[in-house]
């Protein structure tokens, strides 16, 4: 017997609710060993732990406002409920982030673990929040919209964009953190790009 | 027993390579949950929470206590459950013991939440079983003894598990402070519900 909720290919609220807090819970801890560490990572999410050093400002209201011009490019290409589940996921990151180092931090982490360790965190997260359906906004979006309006690809954008942010990074953090932040942003899209497969997590 | 739900026919299959870094990933992330819980002095269900109730009475490292444990339930894992399932469940356990003793090496909290560690151990363990799950492996122990306990005897195989978690926080309740025993019961019930909402075989079809 199967009630419609059941059915493999739609999640319910509440699945949705569970994999989204799941998601944003597990990228901000790894926002919180990031900052410990004094790395950064790649996309939106790097440009504002940058921005947070650079400017000594937390991190959670830098990740807010460095989203807030793309969900127009959201809107425009994806449609409302996608930008309405990419606001709820960006705004819980900023808020976990803010909270989570009140009630954990590190005394001492080694660098190679703690890069692989956020690479698989941030790599579980943003692998639950895109099963669910959501995003976490910001560069992707906009890559996505060039790709329609200019035919430039949009893995090239993202590349180009990291590209950009670590040589930045490179004239401003210690060279090791550089390192460091580069292999665990390697992993981060390695568990994605070998295990976000729509044809083997077939739920939306 | 069928299934409630059907299960997909001819799955795709993992390559070796995708289970080696499903296990890796798994196997860490289990790893760095259950160091929450160490750190705290929690303990949690099946024959991991065994171990840990062991290891604090003895103060034996966790991970040998955990490695031998499960030794008894490799003969019976098997006759029941054949080869391949009994190699990788001892592959999982060894390797996860051995993780056990490194990675408080590499990672050192200065000051740690006891809410936010276990909500954090439910979390980071539930998703690392469900990773060793979806790639066919397992952590061996007590499941076993419930698997067969279901085919031999008929009797539920949850409920085998259900029994054997009631007696442990039971006992330990005893043995331990009332709300180091409630945090640790509330992980237990973050991980179960982390594997019970999303470990879907007919969402997640690879095998």
């Amino acid at each position: 017997m199967q009630t419609k909720d059941q059915k493999a290919e739609n999640h319910t609220l509440f699945e949705d609710a569970q994999g989204f807090i799941f998601g944003t819970a597990m990228c901000a801890f790894a926002v919180v060993m990031l900052r410990d560490m004094g790395f950064i990572t790649g996309q939106t999410a790097g440009l504002a732990l940058l921005v947070s050093y650079v400017l000594e400002a937390p991190f959670g209201w830098v990740f807010f406002a460095v989203n807030l011009p793309f969900y127009w490019f959201g809107y425009k290409r994806m449609g409302m409920k996608f930008v309405l589940k990419t606001f709820v996921c960006v705004a819980l990151i900023s808020a976990f982030s803010e909270l989570f180092p009140h009630l954990v931090s590190f005394e001492q982490v080694d660098p190679v673990f703690g890069a692989v360790m956020i690479g698989f965190l941030q790599g579980a997260g943003l692998m639950a929040i895109f099963r669910h359906g959501g995003s976490l906004g910001g560069i992707g979006i906009l890559a996505l919209y060039l790709q329609d309006a200019t035919k430039l690809k949009a893995g090239y954008v993202q590349l180009g964009f990291d590209a950009v942010l670590f040589s930045v990074a490179a004239l401003l953090l210690p060279l090791s953190q550089v390192g460091y932040s580069l292999l665990g942003a390697v992993i981060l899209n390695l568990v994605i790009a070998i295990n976000h497969r729509r044809d083997r997590y077939i739920a939306m | 027993m069928p299934s409630p739900i059907p299960l997909p026919v001819d799955p795709p299959k993992h390559t070796a390579l995708e289970d080696l870094q499903g296990f890796s990933i798994s196997l860490v992330t289990t790893a760095i949950g259950l160091s929450f819980i160490t750190q705290l002095g929690f303990i949690t269900g099946q024959t991991a929470g065994l171990a840990l109730v062991i290891s604090y009475l003895t103060e034996w490292s966790f991970s040998w206590v955990f490695w031998l444990i499960n030794i008894p339930f490799y003969a019976l894992a098997w006759f029941q459950m054949g080869r391949e399932f009994t190699l990788k469940s001892i592959a999982c356990v060894t390797i996860l013991s051995l993780l056990m003793e490194i990675v408080p090496n590499w990672m050192q909290f200065s000051h740690l939440n006891p809410l936010f560690g276990i909500v954090a151990f439910g979390v980071l363990t539930g998703y690392g079983l469900l990773g060793t799950f979806r790639h066919k492996g397992s952590l061996g122990g007590l499941g076993v003894v419930a698997l067969y306990a279901q085919d031999r005897f008929g009797i539920r195989a949850g409920i085998v598990q259900l029994g054997f978690d009631a007696l442990l926080f039971g006992v330990a309740f005893f043995l331990f402070a009332p709300e180091r025993v409630l945090y640790s019961l509330l992980g237990a019930l973050i991980l179960n519900g982390v594997i019970a909402f999303n470990h879907r075989r007919d969402r997640y079809i690879a095998n």
